[in-house]
């Protein structure tokens, strides 16, 4: 500590100040001594643990896996965010530090914003790491259709709102106790505005954690027949850039944040962002459930999404093509080869489904949180028939695998498939003949009969198995052993495969029309 | 230079609650050393921060370098040529010496290109060189004090508070500080708050005594030893004089 050692001082020379270059300076010491950086670890650990692997174990399909962006790593990185944003917020006055940066010439707002910038940029950067890290591999996998991007963003949204508001916590209770605090707060929060959603129209839909209906749950069949509505995620997305706008707006109200100038704009900037959030709450509670099974927002809605995606389905063409969407495409040798047996058993015979084809799902609001799932239209239509199909709404997940969808397919189509060809009768009540017939005809694609009074037949199945967009078709109860009805359907299922093709040609006409009685089976 | 009056103080108060920090103090001072020496509680720590623009007086006049500090505009032209080292100096223990220093000099918003030599030269200046780029957590009481100087003079300042500056120091350090202060004296005006009056007596050329919020005593150290002679109690001169102010102002 020297006088005559030291450069002499001098009057610094009229400031030519470069804003920017300071500017930029305090925002990289701010950058190299953030706790978001300590953060961020925990950040990540998060999503790999919650997101991630959650992700991975769901079907490849865009729509379910970029929806955990908003359900998964939402969550993930509230908490680690808010807390990292509390504790730069309560820095000053954790360190005793608030009269030294008082006397300082930068607004107060400015540097509050550089801190709050350095936090939330190490927040974004691992952020966006993740969602190349489940896109990419996404990318990988999926067979069909491109990143879905709305979900991230609006993820990616939320994280300065965070931010914004754990530093304004920090800063207005700058304790040791304000971070843990606040990012208890923060998880409770996100994780209860869920809580009092109720239909489609909610206001609370505007939480970033909401990504579709609620308790309709990553429904495979969105987004995949149907282009992504972003309504919601518009809503959602104004939502919390207004708050963030609001909040940060907030910190420069004070006096001693900065000029009239600064307080003016940080005033006009709130106001700003809490009638953006206010636009984007109220605008959700317009929200409405549509057939696609997306909220949609009469005013911010672009009808042009409404119309069908164009794709050119996969198909499995033995014995009748089986055709999927491309998406699906990794399922379809499982589904052909579920489908296979019956549709052997049927091809070629009048009124037989000339293609199986998956069809899109139809989602209607139930009461409260209900929603209904449903095929539009009959199973089989079109001239010649086409067979229409949902996938099981959950598909290979941790509950499902791929040969358990197999078995789901086949006991839930086949015996439709079946029917159709066969036909309900009258009334829609199926004749012994035609139950009969039905019978044989499932018990020769290898399906139950043979099992007898061992085990349930696929209708049965089909009535207990944990049921997605299930069709309900009215199939009337397998014949118990020893009826009349179960010995006929086994003396036709005993006959050869060419004769029982050769008399269901010959007679397929009036056993539809119910006129066949169980005697005139041969 | 030695015609600028950096400090003009008329009848200045500050009231904590029905505490009167400081009670109508009136002072003058340009360019030079000026101690501010009082006991525990005179008001000295609330005088400066008046003086440093951070805390509002409750009445009265403050000028500092020409300006109004109640404006926010000169206020903060003050800021830009105001140097403070607070009596508890806070400090961020993961930055290290050289960007805590430069810390202080942006939020100065001294023009950036001059920032890094102004930087190294306050280091220099604190003889902390060696240690500029170690971080404040591994710093011992003494050094931390040296920064908090550093950050202080980083701007070359015109008006320069300092709040206890040698506590802390060690004598070799102390000696060192005080021909700093003459150093940055000859152009600026610094005010030093200390209980230590060897530091007034071979740094400060002029010097004031503080006592229940007011100014009891004003002028050189020569003449505060003088009132001290034949009457105060203490070892030195100074500390005579000291004594002798304060029993006369309490009687």
């Amino acid at each position: 500590m020297t006088a005559a050692d030291a450069p002499a001082l001098s009057r610094p020379s009229p400031p030519a100040r470069r804003p920017g270059l300071a500017t930029g300076r305090l925002l990289w010491l701010e950058l190299r001594h953030n706790a978001m950086l300590w953060m961020i670890p925990v950040a990540v650990a998060l999503f790999w643990l919650i997101t991630y692997r959650k992700s991975m174990a769901m079907p490849p399909l865009w729509y379910v896996r970029a929806v955990n962006m908003q359900t998964g790593a939402v969550l993930d990185f509230a908490v680690p965010v808010v807390a990292a944003a509390a504790w730069m917020g309560s820095r000053d006055g954790r360190r005793h530090i608030t009269d030294l940066v008082a006397v300082a010439a930068r607004p107060r707002w400015a540097r509050q914003l550089a801190t709050w910038a350095a936090t939330t940029g190490w927040a974004m950067l691992a952020y966006l790491g993740c969602v190349a890290l489940l896109y990419g591999v996404t990318a990988r996998q999926a067979a069909w259709g491109g990143p879905l991007w709305w979900p991230a963003a609006v993820a990616g949204a939320s994280i300065p709102a965070f931010s914004a508001l754990g530093f304004a916590a920090g800063w207005l209770f700058p304790g040791r106790f304000t971070t843990p605090v606040a990012a208890i707060a923060a998880f409770f929060v996100l994780a209860l505005t869920t809580q009092p959603i109720e239909g489609s129209q909610s206001y609370w839909q505007v939480s970033p954690v909401v990504a579709h209906p609620w308790d309709l749950g990553a429904d495979p069949g969105v987004a995949t027949f149907y282009h992504y509505v972003p309504d919601l995620s518009l809503a959602q997305v104004m939502f919390v850039a207004g708050l963030t706008l609001a909040t940060l707006g907030a910190l420069g109200l004070p006096a001693g944040s900065g000029g009239r100038w600064l307080r003016r704009s940080a005033a006009a900037i709130s106001a700003a962002g809490l009638l953006a959030a206010g636009t984007g709450v109220a605008l959700t509670g317009t929200g409405r459930l549509d057939a696609q099974g997306m909220i949609t927002i009469p005013a911010l809605h672009d009808a042009a999404s409404d119309r069908p995606v164009r794709y050119t389905p996969v198909c499995h063409q033995d014995p009748v093509p089986v055709c999927l969407n491309p998406a699906y495409t990794i399922y379809l040798p499982a589904v052909a080869a579920a489908l296979g047996p019956v549709l052997s058993q049927v091809a070629g015979l009048p009124g037989a489904p000339v293609r199986v084809s998956q069809a899109a799902a139809s989602y209607h609001q139930g009461t409260g949180n209900d929603v209904g799932v449903t095929m539009a239209g009959p199973a089989l239509s079109g001239r010649p028939p086409v067979f229409r199909l949902l996938l099981p709404g959950q598909l290979p997940s941790p509950a499902l695998t791929v040969s358990e969808l197999a078995a789901w397919v086949r006991s839930d189509y086949g015996p439709e498939i079946v029917a159709s060809v066969v036909g309900a009768g009258p009334g829609g009540r199926a004749s012994p003949a035609q139950q009969a017939v039905a019978e044989a005809l499932d018990a020769a694609a290898g399906d139950r009969l043979a099992r007898g009074s061992e085990g349930p037949s696929p209708r049965h199945v089909r009535a207990s198995a944990p049921c997605g967009p299930c069709v309900v078709t009215g199939l009337p109860e397998p014949p118990g052993p020893g009826t009349p009805v179960f010995a006929a359907a086994r003396r036709f299922a005993a006959w050869p495969a060419a004769a029982r093709h050769a008399w269901l040609v010959t007679h397929w006409a009036a056993l539809r029309a119910g006129r066949i009685t169980l005697a005139q089976l041969p | 230079m030695r015609n600028v009056t950096n400090v003009e103080i008329t009848s200045l108060t500050r009231k904590f609650g029905r505490t009167q920090a400081v009670a109508g103090v009136d002072l003058r001072a340009g360019p030079g050393v000026f101690g501010l020496l009082g006991p525990n509680g005179a008001g000295k720590t609330s005088l400066l921060r008046m003086m440093a623009t951070v805390l509002p007086p409750s009445s009265g006049r403050l000028c500092l370098l020409g300006r109004d500090p109640g404006g926010y505009g000169p206020r903060q032209e003050i800021r830009r040529r105001l140097g403070y080292l607070p009596q508890a100096l806070g400090y961020y223990p993961g930055f290290t010496v050289a960007e805590f220093v430069e810390y202080f000099a942006l939020l100065k918003e001294m023009p950036a290109p001059r920032v890094p030599a102004a930087v190294a030269a306050a280091v220099e200046r604190v003889d902390l060189s060696g240690q500029a780029k170690v971080r404040l957590r591994a710093l011992s009481g003494g050094m931390l004090r040296r920064v908090g100087i550093a950050q202080a003079i980083v701007n070359e300042p015109e008006l320069l508070l300092l709040d206890e500056p040698t506590a802390g120091l060690d004598p070799e350090q102390r000696v060192q500080f005080r021909s700093l202060l003459r150093s940055v004296g000859q152009r600026a005006t610094v005010v030093v708050s200390t209980h230590l009056v060897e530091d007034v007596a071979t740094a400060c050329t002029e010097v004031a005594l503080m006592d229940q919020g007011k100014i009891v005593f004003h002028g050189t150290p020569d003449e505060l030893i003088a009132r001290g002679v034949g009457h105060g109690t203490g070892d030195a001169p100074l500390e005579r004089g000291y004594s002798a102010v304060l029993a006369a102002a309490r009687s």
